[in-house]
């Protein structure tokens, strides 16, 4: 019983959102409690074209695949190393790689800038994306090497024994053992990056390049005025992610949480 | 005792004294990321650290400055002593409310019969959409004439029509509070229910046949047994707010009258609206200090907690 009020709690912003983004400007101050009925379509469409959505959700998109799949590539190879592996110093390496988790980019977003300025990167997508890399691509090593140490040695050893190089050993025994890793740190970062805010606020200047996060943050000072606009464009943004975990809840969850859960 | 015939012993002494040009290539495997966190990483921290001992011009250096920038910091800027204790206190209390309503929900929820999934999405969703969106939903949810929340004191028959939490100085803080606990109640109750599923049922069965109360069950087997999930949860809370830019940005920008300044707002207008660039990455470091400084006296405390548990 009381867990359905808060469960009510917990949901009703998501669903006052959504209802309003379907009703006039007028009718959000006169009824709020009405049903958005007949449903104001026309504040969608508005808000796709006048807060140049489809680009924003396309540029998020990409930054996106990008930094999940450089970051994929640098987690995996290195958690491979650290575990599997014995490269020279590994205990010094260990540490080096896993330091950046409690510097935050809040602290070297000044110097990034100066940095991405000097190398050409503010307004570059790709840029964006390995701001993101940095931020959580320890995080995902940690994770990672929690799945790999779960890979029997042995079978690791049986393989290299015939014949099997680095190489083949990390594609054919590692990465198919430990997919429920991959896919776990694959979402957590998927979702960071495209929540992300503060990098690109600082990083990306021209609305030809905004991400959806910044199209929003436009939306919620520009339109202020017209509350229906800006629901509108609200539900847009929350949508995607809101489906998206509605059908891969279980993916979801293991993987936004794999770095606080032990196995 | 007949060992297994396996040429295990033989790989095995390969395997741990590798020749120096196959440890070599061992480490070729981290170079990328070594790399890439040597150059966006490690050096952009170097670099800050100069920049704070500079005066700037743009954001180019101009002139050496020592620890004048920290000084000014530490003893002569009110705003950053605001964003600093508005950090801190934040971060103090949202460790202490997320734990505490984390655990409760993923106790009433792990007690529910039928429904465990549901329930689970629901508290769930909000951690999953952008704190940009969270922040503008919940500046509305405020927001007077039309806001859940002035609706619902007026309708309760208080005089709440005009009652604006986010322009009120000694409310707002707490106003971007719930926001904040909305959003990743739900995270720390998942992770909690994950531990709670795994408790050995024989404890309970026996505190009950002891005569145990609820209470009693959950101070004397849940929470001392919960202790390593605790643990994790305290310390990424801890990171995870003492950097808090976002939501605040959104719903307040560090108003009304810096009533909600946090160091990372403090910092981002110091270099980008005022161009006090070297003046604003001293401000970072000191940020990077107290996150240092917090963390490992927080992991010190818990991890004694948690030996004597286990004792």
């Amino acid at each position: 019983m009381l867990l359905s009020v808060l469960a009510f709690v917990w949901l009703y912003p998501v669903v006052w959102t959504l209802a309003n983004a379907i009703k006039s400007s007028a009718d959000i101050y006169r009824a709020p409690w009405d049903l958005p009925w007949p449903p104001a379509l026309g504040n969608l469409s508005e808000a796709w074209s006048r807060g140049q959505l489809g680009l924003a959700l396309a540029n998020s998109a990409y930054v996106t695949a990008m930094s999940v799949a450089v970051v994929l590539v640098l987690s995996v190879t290195a958690a491979y190393s650290l575990t599997r592996l014995r490269p020279p110093g590994r205990a010094v390496l260990f540490i080096v790689v896993l330091a950046p988790l409690i510097i935050p980019t809040e602290v070297l977003i000044v110097p990034l800038f100066s940095l991405f300025r000097a190398l050409g990167l503010i307004n570059s997508l790709p840029g964006l994306a390995l701001v993101n890399v940095v931020a959580y691509v320890s995080f995902a090593t940690v994770i990672l090497t929690g799945y790999f140490r779960t890979i029997p040695q042995d079978l690791i050893d049986a393989a290299r024994i015939d014949g099997a190089g680095r190489v083949d050993v990390l594609l054919r025994i590692v990465i198919p053992l430990a997919r429920p890793g991959i896919l776990a740190v694959a979402i957590l970062v998927a979702v960071l990056t495209w929540n992300d805010f503060g990098a690109s606020l600082v990083l990306i200047q021209k609305p030809e390049a905004f991400t959806v996060q910044l199209a929003l943050s436009r939306f919620s000072t520009f339109y202020a005025t017209d509350q229906g606009l800006t629901f509108a464009g609200l539900a847009i943004a929350i949508l995607p992610p809101l489906l998206l975990f509605l059908v891969l809840q279980r993916s979801f969850i293991q993987g936004l949480t794999a770095a606080a859960v032990r196995r | 005792m007949v060992r297994p015939v396996r040429s295990r012993s033989g790989t095995r002494l390969s395997l741990l004294r590798p020749s120096r040009r196959e440890r070599a290539i061992d480490l070729l495997f981290l170079l990328p990321i070594l790399a890439v966190l040597v150059g966006f990483l490690f050096y952009p921290l170097v670099y800050g650290i100069v920049l704070s001992l500079h005066d700037t011009r743009g954001f180019e250096l101009t002139t050496f400055v020592g620890l004048d920038h920290y000084a000014h910091a530490i003893f002569g800027d009110a705003v950053f002593h605001q964003s600093l204790l508005n950090t801190v206190l934040f971060t103090g209390v949202a460790v202490v409310l997320l734990t505490g309503l984390g655990l409760f929900l993923a106790v009433l929820v792990a007690d529910m019969k039928r429904g465990r999934t549901f329930f689970q999405f629901v508290f769930f969703v909000p951690f999953v959409l952008a704190p940009v969106a969270v922040g503008a939903v919940w500046k509305f949810l405020y927001a007077p004439f039309f806001g859940i929340v002035p609706t619902v004191g007026s309708a309760l028959g208080l005089d709440t029509v005009t009652f604006a939490p986010l322009a009120d100085p000694n409310m707002a803080l707490w106003a971007i509070m719930a926001a904040f606990l909305w959003r990743f109640a739900g995270f720390n109750m998942v992770v909690y229910l994950a531990a709670i599923k795994g408790l050995p049922r024989e404890y309970y069965e026996y505190g009950v046949l002891e005569g145990a109360s609820r209470f009693q069950l959950f101070r004397r087997i849940t929470w001392p047994l919960l202790w390593p999930q605790t643990f994790t949860l305290v310390l990424l809370t801890t990171l995870g707010t003492l950097r808090i830019f976002d939501m605040v940005w959104i719903m307040t920008a560090g108003g009304p009258s810096h009533a909600t300044e946090t160091v990372a707002t403090d910092i981002y207008v110091t270099a980008f609206r005022f161009l006090q660039v070297g003046y604003a990455q001293a401000m970072a470091m000191i940020l990077l200090v107290v996150i240092l400084l917090l963390t490992i006296v927080e992991y010190r405390v818990l991890n004694r907690r948690a030996e004597m548990v286990s004792s």
